[in-house]
């Protein structure tokens, strides 16, 4: 129950790009158009739900004091999270190029880019800094990811439609996008303090 | 790109700061701003732009680290092997970004918890990662540190506009949190323009995160309607 | 095409020449980040009583001064749940963020004596759960253990100009002043943070508009956190 609760929050009342703003590069860039949208949206659920518990297991029995190696290593956090993220991306893209080349159409051209996707390395920090446990930290990264994925696909599908709009020349683009995210940014808002144990539950 | 031909011309005797380099400084500010035109490093501007003064130290940071991975990448490039770039490279950045962070630590606490998490994620900001694979990986060290310095500049400059409108409509003050706070707009004889009684409020909307979509997205559109040749034709 | 030992030669190099530098960095900065991050949190605690602080405003104050204030003017106990003082323990060493995870019956409690030669406070710690996540603070008490001298309070994440303002507008945290957790009868009533005004000027305080959640919460950790330390309290009460 526990983690349906902390899955609702990410995804929705916490959502990564409208609430913190994290992977807005890539969230502007990809989202020209629903069916890459779609596919970078599926890259990310893919990868933060991997990278998120692997840094979990890292940090707690790597680098904090009360680890296996007994010594605050926690400054070295941020170098051992980006390497363990950028090899799992690495790691993924030949897995799923081996074992299914239609998935790996799908995602292939998007998983390089993921690598400096904030939101990857902002999942870790924010995992670090809420305390979530093992299995808190699973639900959030899927949570976090579909998320993620619900705001690009649903940017995607606006700008489509407003192509053949009359916006003023020079807000075209990239204007516009950014003034539509803010407008979801708000929209989402209205999303905050529902409390998410409470929907589970059907009271 | 104005970039590959930059490349090019490298022969003869080169200047320790001519024209080129000029430029390499001077580009990133407007026609290759990297926020509003190359769309890179938005994350971890928005977050921290509600006031001034953290805008400020964030762009500092990036600053430096753009111009010292620049930096070090470029005196590395032979000797790294392709294979690993991208992980080498972010090693680099990651540690420069841990100097920022254990530094912040011991010089300014407050500022530091400030900005959390953001401060890590400068790893991610892809104006680092992007000057690394679009110019350092092919340019002498120097040019490489100009350009890193140069984007680092563009960057902090909305950064620094972004901050300066959402803190002065919606707290009424410059600079908070800093030793040289400005009260400018507020209820009280503190400030300097006196709101009492005039039924004048702060705009709250402004403190919000999504306020700093919105104002990139006004810069952007001002920034368009006067450099023509950056409208999207798409 | 590089050979693997050459890969693996570089990455090694590269890794251990930043490890060893950034290691050396830390050895430098830790023990400056460590005395920051503690003048940070007396700070915080010292907010609570800014106005028992000789005329000067917590920002004002050096970092030699927070020290010395607590080393002069402030003794620290740490109690139990059932009000018994924990012999040893400084309350300065109490994680409370970690306490409030154990059962209520094994948490330990961080009391701040402060003097100043008029008064004498007893700042005590508070922590709940806001809007998004944690919010904690300080209340301190007068003598008379029912009288607020003043609160601070603090937030991981709340709405900026909303929730946050708990922490950023000094005009809420000025209304606690004169508020009594106590009704007539000596019973515990805590403060209320009611929205729409305070309608029982001796508990409750006016809420932040528009940040109902956050309020509401405020209720609770000073309901919930100041009732744990009423063992003590109550102690103290029947003996003075």
């Amino acid at each position: 129950m526990e983690y349906i609760n902390i899955f609702i929050k990410s995804a929705f009342i916490e959502n990564m790009v409208l609430a913190y703003f994290l992977g807005m590069c890539s969230y502007l860039a990809v989202s020209k158009s629903v069916k890459t949208a779609f596919g970078l949206g599926l890259a990310v659920i893919f990868v933060l739900g991997i990278t998120i518990p692997i840094n979990w297991v890292i940090d707690h029995y790597l680098l904090s004091e009360n680890g296996l190696l007994g010594i605050d290593l926690t400054f070295l956090r941020l170098i051992l999270f980006i390497a363990v993220i950028a090899s799992m991306v690495q790691l993924v893209e030949m897995v799923v190029e081996k074992y299914s080349p239609a998935l790996y159409a799908a995602l292939g051209i998007f998983l390089p880019l993921i690598t400096v996707n904030c939101a990857i390395l902002g999942g870790s920090l924010f995992m670090v800094s809420r305390e979530y446990s093992f299995g808190e930290s699973v639900a959030f990264g899927l949570g976090g990811g579909f998320g993620w994925f619900l705001a690009i696909v649903a940017i995607a599908a606006i700008r489509e439609r407003i192509r053949y709009s009359a916006i003023p020349a020079p807000l075209r683009g990239l204007g516009i996008a950014f003034i539509l995210t803010g407008l979801m940014g708000i929209a989402f808002m209205s999303l905050m303090g529902i409390d998410p144990a409470a929907f589970v539950a059907g009271k | 790109m104005a970039e590959t031909k930059v490349a090019q011309v490298e022969k003869k005797k080169e200047p320790l700061f001519g024209k080129k380099e000029r430029k390499l400084l001077v580009d990133p500010l407007n026609d290759n701003n990297p926020i509003t035109v190359q769309v890179l490093g938005i994350c971890s501007a928005l977050a921290v732009t509600s006031l001034v003064y953290p805008s400020l130290v964030m762009a500092i940071s990036v600053i430096f680290v753009t111009a010292f991975s620049s930096l070090f990448t470029s005196m590395l490039r032979q000797y790294i092997p392709k294979s690993v770039r991208m992980i080498a490279q972010l090693v680099i950045i990651a540690s420069l970004v841990t100097v920022v962070e254990l530094s912040l630590k011991a010089l300014n606490y407050p500022v530091y918890k400030q900005l959390s998490v953001y401060i890590g994620l400068i790893i991610t900001n892809c104006i680092v990662m992007g000057r690394l694979e679009a110019f350092a990986m092919a340019n002498k060290p120097w040019r490489s540190f100009l350009d890193g310095i140069g984007n680092g500049l563009g960057y902090g400059a909305i950064l620094l506009i972004v901050g300066f409108t959402r803190e002065l409509f919606g707290k009424g003050t410059l600079f908070a949190g800093s030793p040289l706070e400005w009260k400018i707009v507020g209820p009280s004889a503190e400030y300097l323009i006196n709101t009492a009684g005039t039924g004048y409020m702060n705009n709250n909307l402004m403190v919000l995160p999504a306020a700093a979509m919105f104002v990139i997205g006004v810069i952007i559109w001002i920034q368009r309607s006067w450099n023509k040749k950056l409208i999207d034709v798409s | 095409m590089e050979s693997n030992s050459q890969i693996i030669k570089f990455m090694l190099v590269l890794t251990s020449v930043v490890a060893l530098g950034l290691t050396a960095l830390r050895q430098v900065t830790e023990p400056v980040a460590r005395l920051n991050e503690e003048i940070f949190e007396k700070r915080a605690i010292l907010l609570a009583i800014e106005d028992y602080l000789g005329g000067k405003t917590v920002d004002q104050l050096t970092d030699e001064e927070v020290l010395q204030i607590f080393d002069n003017q402030v003794q620290q106990l740490v109690v139990d749940a059932e009000g018994n003082v924990i012999e040893g323990l400084k309350a300065d060493d109490v994680d409370f963020a970690q306490e409030r995870k154990k059962p209520a019956d094994q948490r330990k409690y961080p009391i701040w004596v402060y003097s100043n030669g008029q008064d004498k406070l007893y700042i005590v710690a508070v922590r709940g759960n806001g809007l998004w996540d944690e919010i904690w603070g300080y209340v301190a008490l007068k003598s008379d253990l029912n009288t607020v001298a003043g609160v601070a309070f603090d937030h991981k994440g709340e709405t900026p100009g909303l929730g946050a303002e708990i922490k950023d507008n000094p005009a809420f945290r000025a209304q606690f002043k004169g508020k009594r957790i106590l009704d007539d009868q000596g019973n515990f009533v805590g403060i209320i943070v009611r929205k729409g005004g305070a309608r029982d000027p001796e508990h409750e305080v006016d809420a932040i508009s528009g940040a109902t959640i956050t309020s509401n919460g405020v209720t609770n950790m000073l309901i919930e956190g100041l009732k744990a330390y009423e063992p003590y309290f109550a102690k103290l009460r029947n003996a003075g």
